[in-house]
């Protein structure tokens, strides 16, 4: 879901890039206090993959094709929102500016829809699903997959707003789309936080709940 | 378990292999956001196939454009999968410098505040 800058008007996209602004200032609050040298690898890790991941669309039927975005996976793995947001931001710079995907002047949206939104969404929505499950794979499959969702119902709304798409088709459309994307999104997830539970049972067992090893 | 050094160097190989992979595998379909574009610029069904042709961005009215130096994860149609290889890889590369260098600077500045 990374918007072109054909898609919103400067002055709209000023506005996201502001918003994006303040979101990213706190997430580099909460880098200052949470990066060591434990944590440092880890978020090389998740963004190196999360990039990788994100160039590999897979089919989703309906002539249509979707890729882990990864907001919800950097939040639980690293138990903060601003772990999305600051991951995001950094893969979404290098997909901007060198790869021409998302905008530039868009950029601003794209940080909030995938890194704010999808962030806040996969993180809480994992702490109120694992309340009642109680199973951290599934939790996060599902966290996960209502991140890849919500996103692209606000990216929707924003397209609404930019005059880019009219509200019911651009809601419908983006929603079943990203459904089905989702389901990428959910899977995905959960085997990485499956394979972190392995690899580093240490550096993840607090966030994600020591079950899951 | 693995120490910090091997961690980094084994998620940094299988980030290489997913890329690599995605080279010859992924999909070449529009993602959500284009689909819904080719949607309600009527090149397109909701559930229908992908026009051959489509251009998911006729339906944008933004005057900005940006030329970036790997479009789409390549390096232009003559240099194929290979020039997908080297952009694939270049990317993960940057992405980890990236990362290492913003992180490297936080911390610097976390320092500073903390004395």
């Amino acid at each position: 879901m990374h918007i072109p800058d054909a898609f919103i008007p400067i002055p709209q996209a000023a506005v996201y890039w502001i918003i994006a602004l303040i979101f990213l200032a706190l997430a580099v609050r909460w880098a200052k206090n949470e990066m060591d040298e434990d944590k440092i690898p880890l978020v090389a890790v998740l963004a190196a993959g999360i990039f990788a991941l994100q160039s590999f669309n897979l089919p989703v039927t309906m002539g249509t094709s979707g890729h882990l975005v990864g907001g919800a996976l950097a939040a639980i793995v690293l138990g903060s929102p601003f772990g999305a947001i600051f991951i995001l931001t950094l893969v979404l710079i290098i997909q901007g500016f060198v790869f021409g995907d998302g905008g530039i002047t868009t950029m601003g949206a794209n940080i909030i829809n995938m890194g704010v939104i999808g962030g806040y969404v996969g993180y809480y929505s994992f702490q109120g699903i694992k309340g009642i499950t109680k199973n951290t794979l599934v939790s996060a499959g599902i966290a996960a997959w209502l991140a890849c969702l919500i996103p692209s119902l606000a990216c929707a709304l924003e397209m609404f707003l930019a005059g880019t798409f009219p509200l019911v088709p651009g809601l419908m459309a983006m929603g079943i789309y990203h459904a089905a994307i989702g389901i990428i999104e959910g899977i995905v997830t959960a085997a990485v936080i499956y394979l972190l539970s392995q690899a580093r049972p240490d550096l993840v067992n607090s966030t994600i709940g020591a079950e899951a090893a | 378990m693995m120490d910090n050094k091997t961690f980094l160097i084994v998620g940094l190989i299988i980030a290489i292999v997913i890329g690599v992979l995605a080279v010859f595998l992924a999909s070449g379909d529009p993602d959500g956001l284009e689909s819904t574009a080719l949607m309600v610029s009527g090149q397109k069904d909701l559930t229908g196939a992908a026009p051959e042709d489509g251009n998911p961005e006729a339906v944008g009215t933004g005057t900005f454009a940006y030329e970036s130096p790997m479009p789409d994860y390549s390096l232009g149609e003559s240099m194929g999968a290979a020039g997908g290889l080297v952009a694939i890889v270049v990317g993960i590369f940057l992405t980890l410098l990236v990362v290492l260098g913003a992180t490297w600077l936080v911390g610097m500045a976390g320092r500073k505040t903390k004395s």
